[in-house]
């Protein structure tokens, strides 16, 4: 029986960034990270910038995520998605702010996003015969644009449209989500109450 | 008597009235019966959210959606539960778009009228005075002699609101196939009102209004529950009602607190508020005592008749024009009902149609710029982005969902609090409604291509909105509730929210939400004076 912990048990053994550290930077709007041993609240692409430690993905995992992200969405490298995923994943499922939560993704979503990362780079290295991370934009988007209609075999792990419209949305919100993606896109944010950090 | 929130530990241990969820419908009722006299004791299992939570920002607004435990969908056409439910004081609500228009007539007499589908025990006659009197309580903009489809009622107390661009642009198009528009009923004031301000039309009301310009219950019901000393305690997930003396008799709730302490509540009233999905999950959790079936469902329909409307989103760019896109509110500028009648589309269709012109699209986000199209990634995507944020246009024509007994609310095999069952919603449209949203989306290519949109596209078909599962009926043995909501098994329980539709129409549900929770309030407070 699979027990569901009711309310901000983001790690049923407890690991993962405490309590207190969430709280704040919640309350502040930012995430938490971690750069060489001292709590920063900073933005994901600042994070990546400086190398922040991850909390729930490994540095493959990131460097995949990255990848697929870049290719779904150019500019979500830079713009830190791999950092954006890892901090709301370590964050109460509550409190998560991705786009997952609306695709009706199952939590845990570490487990969502690690498996469908591995069944990415598994078809990469069937298909394109290397790691997705190592594919040219131009070789994998005969891959990419497979996931969405189901087609692209061999697949392992979460439906594949579902796992493409998760991460594209992560890369859309850090690409065309921020108050700077409005402003270059000419679009006026006009906020009532302004968020905390960039979006 | 002092009210608003209060920690669990504080909390009593009996009132007059438990209400179960601090939803629109629990608002409501908690203003009701505090203001009749009645002690009050609200439980939600999300927090107590301010107006100053409300960040502008379609990424900060996925914490106003659901945040409990799982919800499963299943289906040949899967209910979005995590879209559609919400999280905390105000429930979906909170940032639900304020498009209000009202039921029709012939959608309380579909059996009677069609053979299909059910009948409600009451008329839109019966109903007509409540929403006369919401949208007078908590402003309704629109333009009543324009939507000539509007059934008898008051007009709208605020006139319409502004329209922009895309709006304009998109009803070139009906009034070019000869059909008509009308500015869509809106639960947004378009004048200062009653204490609360105009809109400012940034579109941002899929993140809540923080002004108070959309009537979610943070500006509405809630203030009044509160100050009339409705006490709410957030954070506490109910997991079951607690039988009493008899089967008919409920004398409580069992409730998760924040620590993770199991408490219970005892009422000589219980209402429950929960959403569409939660309510029957709580019931068909409850089998303590004699509700080996679940509490009130002696009928065993408890979680039966779930529906959902479909939406047909249709697409096109003005690449001459400036869509202003993302000026006006999430909900619809204009709308048009012509094929509301539930034949009108023929060939094979069923049900009712309405569209609705003109929605804010932000970049991102499930309804945003970005997603309009999916298969899109790379360069491709940029390049549309750079074009679509200044030129597209979007309209979407809600369908209706047949009530269906296979279509249900049921428990899966997982676990949340306290050990209950957490829900699964099965959800596939009959026949009639896949060839419904089909038609409709073909009608909207044709409608947006005359009025001179380039390349325009349907999307996948989708859904929106929830009602059912705890259906109102005349006899017990086919419904789980009567007219008022209260359960045909359980003398002390009653059973609120869009839950309680026998039918859902076309209609964004929030009006007739809060238009039956009045009726079923007053009805509870009246009988219990007397």
């Amino acid at each position: 029986m699979q027990i569901e912990p009711a309310f901000d048990a983001h790690r049923p053994d407890g690991t993962g960034p405490n309590r207190r550290t969430l709280l704040k930077a919640a309350a502040l709007g930012l995430f938490a990270f971690n750069v060489a041993g001292v709590e920063a609240l900073i933005s994901p692409a600042e994070a990546r910038t400086r190398g922040a430690a991850l909390s729930i993905l490994s540095a493959n995992e990131a460097a995949l995520l990255e990848a697929f992200g870049e290719a779904l969405v150019p500019g979500a490298r830079a713009a830190g998605i791999a950092h954006f995923v890892d901090a709301n994943l370590a964050r109460p499922h509550h409190d998560s702010l991705l786009t997952a939560r609306y695709l009706d993704v199952l939590p845990p979503h570490d487990a969502f996003y690690k498996a469908g990362l591995a069944a990415l780079d598994g078809a990469s290295r069937a298909v394109l015969g290397a790691p997705f991370a190592q594919v040219s934009a131009a070789a994998a988007k005969p891959l990419v644009a497979a996931m969405l209609p189901g087609t692209i075999a061999p697949w392992q792990g979460p439906p594949a449209a579902l796992f493409y419209l998760a991460v594209r949305s992560d890369a859309a919100d850090l690409v065309y989500g921020t108050r700077a993606a409005f402003a270059r896109m000419q679009v006026p944010y006009m906020a009532h109450i302004d968020p905390p950090g960039d979006w | 008597m002092t009210g608003g929130h209060t920690p669990s530990q504080h909390a009593p241990k009996r009132t007059d009235a438990v209400i179960v969820g601090a939803g629109a419908a629990g608002n409501l009722f908690a203003a009701v019966l505090a203001e009749a006299g009645k002690s009050v004791l609200v439980f939600d299992p999300g927090p107590a959210w301010k107006t100053g939570d409300l960040y502008s920002s379609s990424i900060w607004s996925r914490r106003l959606r659901w945040g409990g435990p799982a919800v499963e969908s299943a289906g040949a056409n899967p209910f979005g539960a995590g879209f559609n439910m919400g999280w905390g004081t105000g429930g979906a609500a909170l940032h639900h778009y304020g498009t209000w228009p009202r039921l029709m007539p012939a959608d309380f007499t579909m059996k009677s009228d069609f053979g299909k589908g059910l009948d409600w025990p009451i008329g839109y006659d019966d109903l007509r005075p409540f929403y006369d009197r919401v949208q007078e309580e908590v402003g309704v903009s629109g333009d009543a002699e324009a939507e000539v489809w509007r059934p008898a009622g008051a007009p709208y107390p605020l006139p319409p609101l502004q329209q922009f661009a895309q709006a304009r642009l998109l009803q070139r198009g009906f009034h070019a196939q000869g059909m008509k528009t009308a500015p869509s009923p809106m639960a947004i004031l378009s004048q200062d009102y009653k204490g609360r301000p105009a809109c400012l039309y940034d579109g941002w009301c899929d993140a809540g209004c923080p002004i108070g310009a959309l009537a979610n219950p943070l500006v509405t019901y809630h203030p009044r529950a509160v100050k009339a000393g409705a006490r709410f305690v957030n954070g506490a997930h109910v997991t079951q009602l607690i039988p009493g003396k008899t089967p008919r008799q409920a004398a409580g709730v069992e409730y998760i607190d924040s620590t993770g302490a199991t408490r219970t509540a005892h009422a000589d009233m219980v209402i429950l508020a929960a959403s569409t999905v939660s309510n029957p999950a709580i019931l068909l959790n409850s089998t303590g005592g004699d509700w080996s079936r679940g509490a009130g469902n002696g009928s065993g329909l408890v979680g039966r008749y779930f529906m959902t409307h479909s939406i047909a989103s249709v697409y096109g760019f003005f690449d001459g024009e400036e869509t202003e896109n993302y000026m006006g509110v999430t909900g619809a500028q204009a709308t048009n009902m012509d094929h509301y009648g539930k034949q009108s589309l023929g060939g094979g269709a069923f049900g009712s149609l309405q569209w609705q012109l003109a929605p804010t699209m932000k970049p991102n986000d499930l309804l945003g710029v970005a997603m309009a199209r999916a298969d899109l990634f790379g360069a491709d995507l940029t390049a549309f982005m750079e074009r679509a944020v200044h030129h597209l246009a979007v309209m979407f024509g809600f369908g209706e969902g047949l009530p269906m007994l296979e279509n249900r609310v049921e428990l899966s095999e997982r676990s949340g609090p306290g050990g209950m069952k957490t829900p699964r919603v099965v959800h596939s449209f009959a026949p009639e409604s896949v060839k419904l949203s089909d038609m409709a989306a073909k009608l909207g290519l044709g409608i947006i291509k005359a009025g001179g949109a380039s390349e325009p596209w349907a999307g996948p078909m989708a859904t929106a909105h929830m009602m059912g599962g705890t259906i109102m009926g005349s006899d017990p043995r086919t419904s789980v509730t009567d007219s008022f909501g209260r359960s045909h098994d359980i003398d002390n329980l009653v059973i609120a929210g869009p839950g309680l539709f026998p039918t859902a129409g076309a209609m964004n549900p929030n009006f007739t939400n809060h238009a039956l929770a009045l009726r079923g309030a007053e009805h509870i407070a009246a009988r219990w004076l007397s």
